[in-house]
């Protein structure tokens, strides 16, 4: 899914792919992106990271409302992103804006989250050879 | 003191706040002490407390369970503020923490526990330690105990509460009294509860 106020703000998918891949060497992002970036990045997966000293590089580029808005936000996508994968549902639109159904949303997006200019967009326009690899 | 400094200031007077503060010394989970940190930003804290606070309070699905579920949760994330929290709820309906413990614990071979209980056990279990057997055949078993709207209430319960605990984890934070209900710093309740979770 894509939030329709950030693309209008002009969020693209190479933006998201490269806020998720390589924000650090990236060009794109200010430092105080990136450091929000890492924030989200170790809150999921090395939490222990975050600590005073994090915090005290954090409250260099953000104010304490703007911290605990960032903070709480990636909690709480922390949270409901695994659960709804446990769901296996789908976007009932194609990156194309068109409805599909659940069946057809499933074989566009894969059943990994994956960059959407690798695969998807090209399986919601019928591009050959577009399938999705086998998934686990 | 939690990495982002609790507001005390006249919150109590500022909008909405007095409800939440009044609500929060009332069930306990959470504390003022999540209101005062997330008060940093308003419509967040409102929100946030608004689910967690419903979450507890209103649905279909055992209080108490939710409660050892809560806590199993904060355990996983290694949070010292939400693992310490109980909830006077729970409490009052006669949840001890023998029966935590319990659940916390091997509630598979627990005969105390219903087979009901142990699925949806087992469910914040595995949610965040292996989510893929999470599955279709997973959920089919859950629909024997558990209408689908209990499950989403017991889904949404654990992603909510996980989150918060993920976030909580990170600011070092810890409850605002000790078990008897006693008012105590920060320093001390780091003293008291210790920073290694679980009993």
């Amino acid at each position: 899914m894509r939030s329709a106020s950030a693309k209008r703000d002009g969020l693209t998918e190479e933006i998201i792919d490269e806020g998720i891949e390589n924000y650090r060497e990236s060009d794109r992002f200010t430092e105080n992106e990136k450091i929000a970036l890492e924030y989200s990045e170790l809150m999921q997966f090395e939490p222990e990271k975050i600590n005073g000293e994090f915090y005290a590089r954090l409250q260099e580029h953000y104010s304490s409302e703007e911290i605990v808005e960032l903070g709480s936000f990636i909690g709480f996508n922390v949270g409901y992103h695994t659960f709804f994968r446990t769901l296996d549902f789908y976007p009932m639109f194609s990156p194309d804006g068109r409805l599909v159904s659940q069946e057809e949303s499933r074989r566009i997006y894969g059943t990994r989250p994956t960059s959407h200019m690798r695969g998807p967009m090209a399986r919601a326009t019928g591009e050959h050879g577009a399938e999705p690899k086998n998934e686990d | 003191m939690p990495f982002i400094e609790p507001l005390s200031n006249n919150l109590n007077s500022q909008p909405g706040f007095g409800k939440l503060l009044k609500r929060s010394g009332k069930i306990q989970v959470p504390d003022e002490l999540f209101v005062r940190i997330l008060a940093h930003a308003p419509g967040y804290a409102k929100a946030l407390h608004d689910a967690m606070h419903m979450s507890h309070v209103e649905g279909n699905v055992s209080h108490k369970l939710k409660e050892i579920i809560r806590i199993q949760l904060s355990r996983k994330a290694e949070d010292t503020y939400f693992s310490n929290l109980r909830s006077e709820k729970a409490k009052e309906e006669g949840l001890t923490e023998d029966r935590i413990e319990a659940g916390c614990g091997n509630f598979e071979n627990d005969s105390e526990f219903t087979c009901a209980e142990k699925w949806a056990l087992r469910y914040a279990y595995l949610m965040y330690r292996e989510p893929k057997k999470v599955n279709a055949d997973f959920y089919d078993e859950g629909k024997k105990y558990y209408s689908e709207a209990q499950i989403m209430e017991l889904g949404s319960f654990i992603a909510l509460h996980y989150g918060m605990q993920v976030f909580m984890r990170t600011l070092r934070a810890f409850p605002l009294h000790n078990p008897e209900g006693k008012p105590i710093s920060q320093g001390e309740s780091e003293k008291f509860y210790g920073t290694k979770v679980g009993r």
